[in-house]
């Protein structure tokens, strides 16, 4: 065996190979983001379309939208409420009654690749199309464009539709479009957009990023940064790790990272919650026979202890929810009708004279939804019934309470479930009506008042009016038994502190109202 | 060799069809409407029934298959769901990332394993040969994405020494390779370790060979002996290894891409299961297939042209 053996010679090299390297570690500058005139984010998934008809929509399609093509307005706060801001594009926009909305442009923006100038044709095209889009849903109300001139025009609603301003113009889909451009591709198009008019060009590179950079023929006021480095990460933790290595000037982060910078949040940085349009809740069957008699739901819903889901699966970063308008809107409640109290759960089981009742809990297989489902299990083992928690793939867990899907719904007892909102309290709502029974309404429920009541408050423009009927709604959902709110998701963005940030309420990022503090 | 090498090229052609009917039936036997799971509740009728139609879901499984199937023997592996781009575009652009990455990480793990491994096996049960096989089996045992975050947390966060996103700018070499030094270095450790324990393994068994031992008595210098004569009896297992583990990369790097959000065909088939677009999924990972399938057939070939015994015997 030979004898391992070091010479002075070999030593003194490998300490100063060591030293070196030390040396030229620190001496290496930080190759951070921060570039002056240069702004790096995080998109969170793949482009898929850029086309506000035909598009899923969401984060990053609107986003990229936002940046490159003109809008009437813009999503705003004012006092904690969504609202709306007219745009770079526009000297005047205003609701003048609840089916007309008055606009004019600024004149001078012109289409890249030569299709000329922004105009009010422009407009009633890019809203024309939605008509007949994918998301016409959103355009029910919409009539037409009057134009009265080069830049002015009327947007006529043929009935009263409240969330107009916010959920239609102010989203992704009241992006405008070039008419010629877009008719000289076909009347579509996806992720190559035929001519933008915005402050920013985009390039694209697929799984990689989209870079904007200022659009030479903008005649508005210069955006604030030069060039605009979106990235595409997809996973959170990856995200956040870029952006402690100081890559990423601003990233949505999970629930657990948002925990863990609440106690330490890497230096010079913020945490900014961009909105929370997210409500979960407890459903249940009420066709089910173990579930049918009303006494046994409320007794679930004063057994759930929300409180410690809250802290248990989410760290106490979550907000309790009571019931599905999400904060920041109109409708949103402040408490509701029951609340946590085993011992009056143990009552309402003994009246309804149900002992040793056994259930299934499904939920999809995630961190804190089985967590959640587990704490929920601890809480109704408490008061006696015995529950199953079946952590379900994506796959089985969407189809389970759709009757089209096969006859899962019948067996389906109690489950977690999750729905995202949009920037108008109208929307959750139109998942729980009557024809909803069997597709996304689950719990198979349906109410007249509750019919009607939908029905007015998309009429209803009086914000407090609104808002009543959105109360009274939650109410009559929460007096079927069959829900127990758990909480909104926030859609939660670390930053520099040095960065002001701009959200829509659902977490796209108005990149156009980024800058520097 | 021709005929040995025509068999080879047959076998892989099937090897490829099973993979591809296997591939497909997998991706259909998914629990779920994956229109549903894609799109979520939000998706209005008219997109389901479009995303739907796009991916044939209204046909019987046996002509998705036959549609499939005639297609990519035309080279059209289909188009995305979402953006319409077609498949073989989007692979085009996502595959060299990889190819590079599994390059760059099985190199830099051959000019370390294979040396280690010599070193090693000249000295055997020494000092040097016992912390060389404790560190291999350490390397092998470490899984790639612990390396990739252990590497970021150290290299990128505490030192901030390296980059930690991305595959670099297009176009500038120095920095493309200035971000492929972590996720190379996460995909390599521990093929060093088996590379190490390969040719030790080997060299082992060659160097008690007579033939070895006449060299030794005709005075030749042991580095000739080592490299010249028995390393190159002693290579031809880990030439093999070296193919398995480029095919294995092509696919495994998928936990290094997506730590370091670099974009390859790992990332990309992962991207695109979590959106159930199933075109791109089953054109990325065919190619994938075809490709492990071709470095493999490849390293059969090159280990039967260098060793004359194993052509004698074709």
């Amino acid at each position: 065996m030979r004898r391992f053996s070091l010479t002075r010679r070999q030593l003194l090299s490998a300490t100063a190979g060591a030293g070196a390297l030390g040396i030229l570690g620190s001496a290496v500058p930080l190759r951070g983001a921060h570039a002056a005139g240069r702004l790096t984010v995080r998109f969170n998934s793949e482009l898929d379309s850029l086309d506000p008809g035909y598009n899923v929509g969401g984060s990053p399609d609107n986003d990229i939208l936002w940046c490159i093509n003109p809008a009437l307005v813009h999503f705003a706060y004012k006092d904690g409420q969504l609202t709306w801001r007219p745009t770079a594009y526009v000297d005047h926009v205003a609701q003048a009654d609840p089916t007309h909305i008055d606009f004019t442009l600024k004149p001078g923006f012109q289409w890249t690749n030569g299709f000329g100038e922004l105009t009010a044709e422009d407009v009633a095209y890019s809203y024309d199309r939605m008509k007949t889009s994918e998301w016409k849903g959103f355009f029910e109300a919409y009539d037409r464009v009057d134009l009265k001139d080069t830049y002015s025009g009327t947007i006529v609603l043929s009935t009263p539709f409240a969330p107009f301003m916010t959920a239609t113009l102010a989203s992704g889909t009241g992006v405008i479009l070039s008419e010629k451009a877009t008719e000289s591709v076909g009347g579509k198009f996806t992720t190559d957009m035929p001519a933008t008019c915005g402050p920013y060009i985009y390039d694209w590179k697929q799984a990689q990023y989209v870079r904007f950079k200022r659009n030479p023929e903008w005649a508005g006021e210069p955006p604030y940064f030069d060039d605009i480095n979106a990235i595409f990460i997809t996973e959170d933790e990856a995200a956040a790790l870029a952006y402690e290595a100081g890559e990423l000037e601003c990233t949505r982060i999970t629930s657990n990272t948002y925990a863990r910078y609440l106690k330490q949040s890497p230096p010079h940085s913020k945490v900014t919650v961009a909105g929370a349009l997210q409500y979960m809740w407890l459903g249940m069957n009420t066709e089910h026979p173990k579930l049918q008699d009303l006494r046994v739901r409320q007794a679930i819903q004063h057994a759930v202890d929300v409180e410690s889901v809250i802290q248990g699966a989410y760290s106490g970063t979550a907000e309790r929810s009571y019931g599905i308008v999400c904060p920041g809107l109109p409708g949103k409640r402040s408490e509701s009708k029951y609340s946590y109290n085993p011992e009056k759960a143990r009552e309402l089981l003994n009246a309804a004279g149900v002992s040793g009742l056994a259930l299934e809990l499904k939920t999809l297989n995630n961190q804190e939804r089985v967590l959640t489902a587990q704490i929920i299990q601890a809480n109704l083992a408490a008061i006696g019934i015995k529950v199953t928690v079946l952590p379900q793939d994506d796959g089985p867990f969407w189809e389970m309470g759709q009757e089209s899907k096969g006859d899962t719904w019948k067996d389906l007892q109690i489950w977690i479930m999750r729905y995202g909102a949009g920037a108008d309290p109208y929307e959750p709502f139109q998942w729980f009506v009557r024809d909803q029974v069997g597709i996304w309404n689950w719990e198979r429920w349906s109410d007249d008042e509750f019919e009607d009541l939908y029905k007015k408050g998309i009429q209803e423009t009086d914000v407090d009016k609104r808002s009543d009927i959105y109360i009274r709604m939650q109410e009559i959902m929460e007096d079927t038994g069959a829900y127990v709110w758990l909480t909104h998701e926030p859609e939660v963005f670390v930053h520099r502190d040095t960065l002001h940030v701009d959200f829509a309420p659902s977490g796209e990022q108005q990149l156009l109202y980024f800058k520097d503090l | 060799m021709w005929i040995y090498a025509i068999k080879r090229i047959g076998l892989s052609v099937v090897i490829v069809c099973l993979a591809a009917l296997t591939l497909f039936a997998l991706l259909h036997l998914i629990p779920g409407d994956p229109v549903s799971i894609a799109l979520g509740p939000r998706a209005t009728p008219e997109i389901q029934a479009r995303y739907a139609e796009k991916m044939h879901l209204d046909e019987p499984v046996v002509v998705q298959f036959l549609i499939f199937a005639g297609n990519v023997l035309q080279g059209d592996l289909g188009s995305d769901v979402f953006s319409e781009r077609p498949v073989a575009l989007t692979v085009a652009e996502q595959l060299p990332y990889t190819l590079v990455l599994a390059f760059a990480g099985l190199g830099w793990s051959a000019l370390i394993g294979v040396p280690l491994g010599c070193f090693s096996a000249v000295r055997p049960n020494s000092l040097v040969d016992r912390i060389t096989g404790v560190f291999s089996v350490g390397t092998i045992a470490v899984p790639s994405f612990l390396v990739s975050i252990w590497a970021i947390l150290v290299f990128a966060i505490m030192f901030r020494w390296m980059p930690v996103i991305g595959g670099g700018e297009s176009g500038d070499i120095l920095d493309q390779a200035w971000h492929l030094i972590l996720p190379a270095f996460a995909v390599g450790l521990g093929w060093v370790g088996y590379f190490a324990r390969m040719v030790r393994a080997s060299m082992l068994e060659v160097m008690g060979e007579n033939y070895i031992r006449a060299a030794r008595a005709f005075g030749l210098r042991r580095r000739t002996i080592v490299y010249r004569y028995a390393l190159r009896i002693a290579i031809l297992p880990t030439i093999t290894l070296i193919g398995i583990g480029f095919g294995t990369l092509l696919s495994g790097a998928v936990f290094a891409e997506i730590i370091f959000s670099r974009p390859g065909i790992g990332k990309l088939i992962y991207s695109m299961v979590l959106s159930r677009n199933f075109p791109v999924v089953q054109g990325a990972v065919m190619v994938t297939v075809a490709l492990y399938v071709l470095v493999t057939l490849l390293a059969d070939l090159v280990v039967a042209w260098i060793d004359p015994r194993v052509r004698a015997t074709l």
